[in-house]
C-alpha cells in the first residue's frame, strides 16, 4: 500500500508551509499554518486507503478518517478565519504586520 | 480501602486476632490532628485573641496523649498499618509505630505543648498571630508524620512538609529582610537535599523490585535488608543510594556544610526556634539516618563499611566545626544554633558507628538534646525578651534577677558540655566508647575518630561555660533593670529543666521506657539490652575527664579565642560555607539573565523553528533509533489512479506558486488552487462528504481573505538570502520528516477492523442487518458517525467554530469598546 507520489507530495506541502510559517509577514504566516493543515487532512485521507467506495450504503472505504477529517477541514476554517481577523487587529493597533518588527520593537 | 499491611506477609504464623499492629484510627490522628487543628487556629485567634496559644498546646496535649496510647500497647502495638494511596505506583500511606518512631513523636508533641504555652506568653503584641499557630501546628503534624512515617514516599511527602512549613515559620516577620533570606535560605537548602533524598528513595523501591516485590514500606525494606544490599551492590548502586539519601539527612540535620541555614533560622520568634532545633525539623535527618540505619549497615561488623566512612566522619567532622563556630558567635542564639548542628554531629556520628554503643549514643542523645537544647532556647528567649539584648558580651551575672531562670540553664549547660553524672555525660560516653571500639578494633587511621571526638567535645564545655556564665559572676551596670520572666514563659522552661534532672536522676529508667525501644529499632538483627554502665575507670570515661580537663583550661583563654577565631573567619571569608551559598545565589539569576533572551526571543519565527525543526529531527530520530526500514516502494502508490496524479502534482505546483507570489491576492489565489485540488482529490478517492465540505470552506476562505486583504498594507518581501538559505534548509528536514513517515506509515496500514465493521453494516436493511440504519438513520457512515456515534464531539465542534465567529466579531466591531491599551 506503500504511497509513493503522496508521501512525496505531502513533503512538498510541508515544506512549502513550515518556510511560509517563518516569514515576517503574517498573511504569509497564515497561509503557512493554512498549507499544513490541508496537507494533514490529505495525509489522513491517504492513510483511509484508495479504491475503494464511497462509505454510503454500503462502500467499502474507511469511513472513520473521513469522518475526522471532516472534522478537521471545518476547525481549520474556524482557526484560518481567526488568525486572518488577528492579523488584521494587529494591523490596526500597532500599524505593521511585520512579525519581526512586532516582536522586537519597542511598541508594546 | 483500608489493609493491614502484616497480613498480607506469609511470615506472619500467628492467628489473625492476635497479629501484632497499632491501631490504625489512633495512628491516623496522630498525624492528622494537628493540620485539623492548623484550619481551626485562625479561628481560635479570632475568639481567644493571644491566648490562643492554650489552644494550640491542648491539640498537642491531646498528640500526646494518643502517642502516649500508642506506646501503652507495648510490644502488640507495634508494627505498620496501611491505607491504599496509589495503588498502580505500588505506594501505600503506611504508618508504621515503633520504639524510635514514638521517641520523635514524644518530642515532637511534648516540647510542641510547652512551646505553645510558652509562645501565649512570647507572642504578645505580635502580629500574624493566626498564621503563626497554624503553621506551627501544621509544622508539628508534619515532624509527626515524619515519624510515623512507615512508607518512604510519605516519608518524603512529610519531610517536605516539614521545609515548607518552616520556610513560613523562619520567615514569620516578612518585613525583615535577614527573615526573609533565611527563610529562603532553609527552604532551599533543605528541600535540595530533600530532592537528592527522594531518588535515593526510588532506587531503594527499585531494587526491591529487581530482588522481588516492589515496595516502599520500611519495615517490609528492612526485613529483606541482606537481600537489597546484595541487590544495590550487584547494579553498583550502594553507595550511590546511600549517599543520596544521606545528603537529604544532612541538610535536614544541618552537617557541615550545609549547616548554614541554621544560625540564620534564628530570625524566627524564639518559640519557633526551640521547637525547631530541639524536637523537630533538624530531629528528622537524625531519625532518617537511625530509621535506615538497620537497612544499609550489615548485622555482621566489618567495624568500618561505607556506612561508618560516611557518616560517623560526617557526623565528627560536623561536631567539632560547628562547636568551634559556636565558640566565635556573639549572639546567644546564634552560639545555640551552632550548639544544635554540632550535638546533630554526635548524634549522627553516634548512627554512623557499626557498635551498638553507637547507636545507644545517637537514640539517647536524641532525647537528651531534645530536653536541654529546648530548655536552653526557652531560656535564651527569657534573656532576650527581659534584658533587651542578645549578645554574649553585654549579659552576665543575670541570676540575681532571674534566679529560677539561671537554674535552669546551669543544668541544661551542665548536661550540654557532658558534665558527669548529667543526662548528657552518659550519651557522649557511649560516643565515646564507640569511637574508641571502633579505634581498637581497627587501629591505623580509625584513631581518628576518638580524637576528632575528644577535640569537638572540648569546644562543646568551652561554649556550654560560657552560656552558663551569662547568669553567675557580676552584673555589668550597663545592663540595667531586668525583669523576671511571665509564668506562661517560665513554666515550660522549668519543665524541661525538670526533665532534665529527672533523666540525670534516673537515666536507666528513661532507657527502659523510651530510649531503649527506639535504639532497637536502629539495629540490624536482634538488639542487645541497653543499660548505663556502672563509672567506672575505662577508656571513654579517661576521653571524658580529658575534655573536662583541657576544657576548663581552655575556657581561660575563652577571649582570646573567641576573637582569634573571628579574625580568621574575617580574613579568610572563603572557609565560610555562606559565601559558596551566596555565589550560588548570585549565580542563578546572572544564569538566566543570560538563558532567558536567548530562549524566549519574543520571534514567531524562533518559536516555531524550535518546535517544529525539534519535532521533525526527534520523529526522525526515533526511526533511527527503532531501526525502521524505509519500505521499498514497488508502484507510485497503490489504487493511485492517473486522474489523481494529475490533482497531486497540481495541488503542489500550486502551494510552490504560494511561494513564490508577487501580491497577497496573487498568494491568496494561488492557495485557493491548492484548496480546490484538494477538494477533486477527495472525489477521486471516494470521499463525497469531504469533497463538499472542503469546496465550501475553500470559498469561504477566499471571499475572507479577500475581505481583509484590502485593508492591509503591501506585501514585505524578504531581501536576506542567508535566511532564506536557512528557513529552506529547516523546510527540506521538515518535509523529509513527512515523507518518511508517510511512506512508513502506509506501508503498514490497519487492519481495519473498525471500517469493516462499520461499512457491512452501512447496507441497505434488506442485506446486513440494517444496524447502521436503525442505529443512526442513515446509510452514509460519514454522517452517522458524525451526528450519532459522536454526535456530542460534534457539538463541541460546533461551539469552536461558534466562538471563532463570536472572537471575529469581537475584534472587528468591537475595537472601541472596553478596555483599550
Amino acid at each position: 500500500m506503500t504511497q509513493l507520489l503522496l508521501a512525496l507530495a505531502l513533503g512538498a506541502l510541508f515544506s512549502v508551509g513550515t518556510f511560509l510559517v517563518l516569514r515576517r509577514d503574517v498573511v504569509q504566516v497564515v497561509w503557512g499554518v493554512a498549507i499544513i493543515g490541508q496537507a494533514a487532512n490529505a495525509y489522513l485521507v491517504t492513510m483511509g486507503g484508495f479504491g475503494g467506495f464511497a462509505p454510503v450504503g454500503g462502500g467499502t472505504t474507511d469511513p472513520v478518517v473521513q469522518a475526522l477529517v471532516l472534522t478537521a477541514i471545518v476547525i481549520g476554517f474556524g482557526t484560518t478565519a481567526l488568525a486572518l481577523v488577528l492579523t488584521y487587529r494587529v494591523y490596526e493597533e500597532h500599524g505593521t504586520i511585520d512579525v519581526e518588527e512586532l516582536g522586537t520593537g519597542g511598541d508594546t | 480501602m483500608v489493609l493491614s499491611w502484616l497480613s498480607k506477609t506469609p511470615k506472619s504464623d500467628l492467628p489473625l486476632d492476635v497479629l501484632v499492629t497499632p491501631p490504625l484510627v489512633t495512628t491516623l490522628a496522630v498525624v492528622l490532628l494537628p493540620f485539623a487543628g492548623a484550619v481551626l487556629a485562625p479561628f481560635a485567634v479570632r475568639f481567644a485573641g493571644e491566648r490562643a496559644g492554650y489552644y494550640a498546646a491542648a491539640v498537642a496535649l491531646v498528640c500526646l496523649a494518643l502517642v502516649a496510647r500508642l506506646a501503652s500497647f507495648g510490644e502488640a502495638g507495634r508494627g505498620t498499618v496501611a491505607v491504599e494511596w496509589l495503588p498502580s505506583l505500588d505506594v501505600v500511606l503506611a504508618l508504621h509505630v515503633d520504639g524510635l518512631a514514638l521517641l520523635i513523636a514524644f518530642l515532637a508533641s511534648g516540647v510542641g505543648v510547652l512551646v505553645f504555652t510558652y509562645s501565649a506568653g512570647y507572642m504578645h503584641d505580635e502580629p500574624g498571630l493566626a498564621k503563626y499557630y497554624a503553621t506551627l501546628l501544621a509544622f508539628m503534624g508534619s515532624m509527626l508524620g515524619v515519624a510515623l512515617a512507615g512508607d518512604l514516599i510519605a516519608l518524603f511527602v512529610f519531610w517536605e512538609l516539614t521545609s515548607v512549613s518552616s520556610f513560613l515559620l523562619i520567615g514569620h516577620y516578612t518585613d525583615t529582610a535577614s527573615s526573609v533570606s533565611a527563610a529562603r535560605k532553609s527552604l532551599v537548602i533543605t528541600v535540595a537535599g530533600g530532592l537528592f533524598m527522594l531518588v535515593g528513595f526510588l532506587l531503594l523501591g527499585w531494587t526491591a523490585g529487581v530482588s522481588g516485590e516492589q515496595t516502599y514500606v520500611i519495615s517490609a525494606l528492612v526485613e529483606r535488608a541482606p537481600e537489597i544490599r546484595e541487590a544495590l551492590d550487584g547494579a553498583g548502586l550502594f553507595l550511590p543510594t546511600l549517599a543520596l539519601v544521606a545528603v537529604g539527612a544532612a541538610t535536614k540535620s544541618a552537617q557541615v556544610p550545609a549547616h548554614i541555614w541554621l544560625p540564620d533560622a534564628m530570625e524566627a520568634p524564639t518559640p519557633v526556634s526551640a521547637f525547631l532545633h530541639s524536637a523537630t525539623m533538624v530531629k528528622a535527618g537524625v531519625y532518617l539516618v537511625g530509621r535506615l540505619r538497620p537497612l544499609f549497615l550489615p548485622e555482621s561488623l566489618p567495624h568500618v563499611g561505607n556506612w561508618t566512612l560516611l557518616l560517623a566522619a560526617l557526623g565528627l567532622l560536623t561536631m567539632s566545626v560547628t562547636a568551634i563556630l559556636a565558640v566565635q558567635a556573639v549572639d546567644i542564639k546564634e552560639l545555640l544554633a551552632y550548639s544544635t548542628a554540632s550535638h546533630l554531629g554526635l548524634i549522627v556520628a553516634g548512627f554512623g558507628f557499626a557498635e551498638a554503643a553507637g547507636a545507644e549514643a545517637g537514640a539517647f542523645h536524641v532525647l537528651n538534646h531534645a530536653a536541654f537544647k529546648a530548655a536552653l532556647f526557652l531560656v535564651a528567649g527569657i534573656v532576650a525578651h527581659e534584658a533587651g539584648t542578645r549578645r554574649i558580651e553585654n549579659l552576665r551575672g543575670l541570676r540575681h534577677d532571674m534566679p529560677v531562670t539561671a537554674a535552669v540553664a546551669t543544668v541544661a549547660c551542665l548536661s550540654m558540655a557532658g558534665i558527669p553524672p548529667f543526662s548528657g555525660f552518659y550519651s557522649k560516653e557511649f560516643l565515646f566508647d564507640a569511637a574508641y571500639e571502633t579505634a581498637h578494633a581497627v587501629g591505623g587511621a580509625a584513631w581518628m575518630f576518638p580524637a576528632v571526638a575528644v577535640f569537638g567535645s572540648v569546644f562543646t564545655f568551652v561554649y556550654s561555660a560560657k552560656f552558663a556564665m551569662l547568669f553567675w559572676g557580676k552584673k555589668p551596670d550597663a545592663l540595667g533593670h531586668v525583669h523576671r520572666p511571665p509564668l506562661a514563659m517560665l513554666a515550660p522552661a522549668v519543665a524541661l529543666g525538670g526533665l532534665v534532672l529527672a533523666i540525670t536522676a534516673a537515666p536507666q529508667a528513661f532507657v527502659d521506657a523510651i530510649v531503649g525501644p527506639a535504639y532497637s529499632a536502629t539495629v540490624p538483627g536482634d538488639a542487645h539490652g541497653f543499660s548505663i554502665p556502672a563509672l567506672k575507670l575505662s577508656p571513654p570515661l579517661v576521653m571524658s575527664a580529658v575534655t573536662v580537663g583541657t576544657g576548663a583550661v581552655v575556657y581561660q583563654a575563652y577571649d582570646r579565642l573567641h576573637d582569634g577565631l573571628r579574625e580568621v573567619l574575617t580574613a579568610q571569608p572563603r572557609l565560610r560555607a555562606n559565601i559558596w551559598y551566596d555565589g550560588a545565589m548570585a549565580t542563578l539569576p546572572w544564569l538566566s539573565r543570560w538563558v532567558t533572551p536567548a530562549v524566549q526571543t519574543g520571534l514567531l519565527r524562533s518559536y516555531a523553528a524550535s518546535v517544529v525543526g525539534a519535532t521533525a529531527v526527534l520523529a526522525l530520530l526515533g526511526y533511527a533509533a527503532a531501526g525502521v526500514a524505509l519500505p521499498v516502494p514497488t508502484s507510485v502508490g497503490a489504487g493511485l489512479t492517473g486522474a489523481m496524479a494529475v490533482v497531486v502534482v497540481v495541488a503542489v505546483v500550486a502551494a510552490v506558486g504560494v511561494l513564490d507570489a508577487p501580491s497577497h491576492v496573487a498568494g491568496v489565489l494561488t492557495l485557493s488552487v491548492l484548496g480546490s485540488m484538494l477538494a477533486i482529490l477527495y472525489v477521486l478517492v471516494d470521499a463525497p462528504d469531504l469533497a463538499l465540505t472542503q469546496l465550501v470552506v475553500e470559498t469561504l476562505v477566499l471571499v475572507l481573505f479577500l475581505l481583509v486583504l484590502h485593508r492591509l498594507p503591501a506585501f514585505y518581501g524578504d531581501a536576506d538570502r542567508g535566511r532564506v538559505v536557512r528557513d529552506g534548509a529547516l523546510a527540506v528536514v521538515v518535509g523529509a520528516a513527512v515523507s518518511v513517515t508517510v511512506l512508513v506509515s502506509t506501508a503498514a496500514s490497519p487492519n481495519g477492523a473498525l471500517a469493516r465493521y462499520l461499512s457491512e453494516r452501512a447496507g441497505l436493511p434488506t442485506d446486513h442487518g440494517s444496524v447502521l440504519v436503525d442505529w443512526g438513520g442513515g446509510g452514509n457512515a460519514v454522517n452517522v458517525i458524525l451526528v450519532d456515534f459522536r454526535g456530542i464531539d460534534t457539538l463541541g465542534e460546533i461551539s469552536v467554530v461558534a466562538m471563532a465567529a463570536l472572537a471575529v466579531l469581537t475584534l472587528i466591531r468591537m475595537r472601541d469598546r472596553g478596555e483599550t491599551p
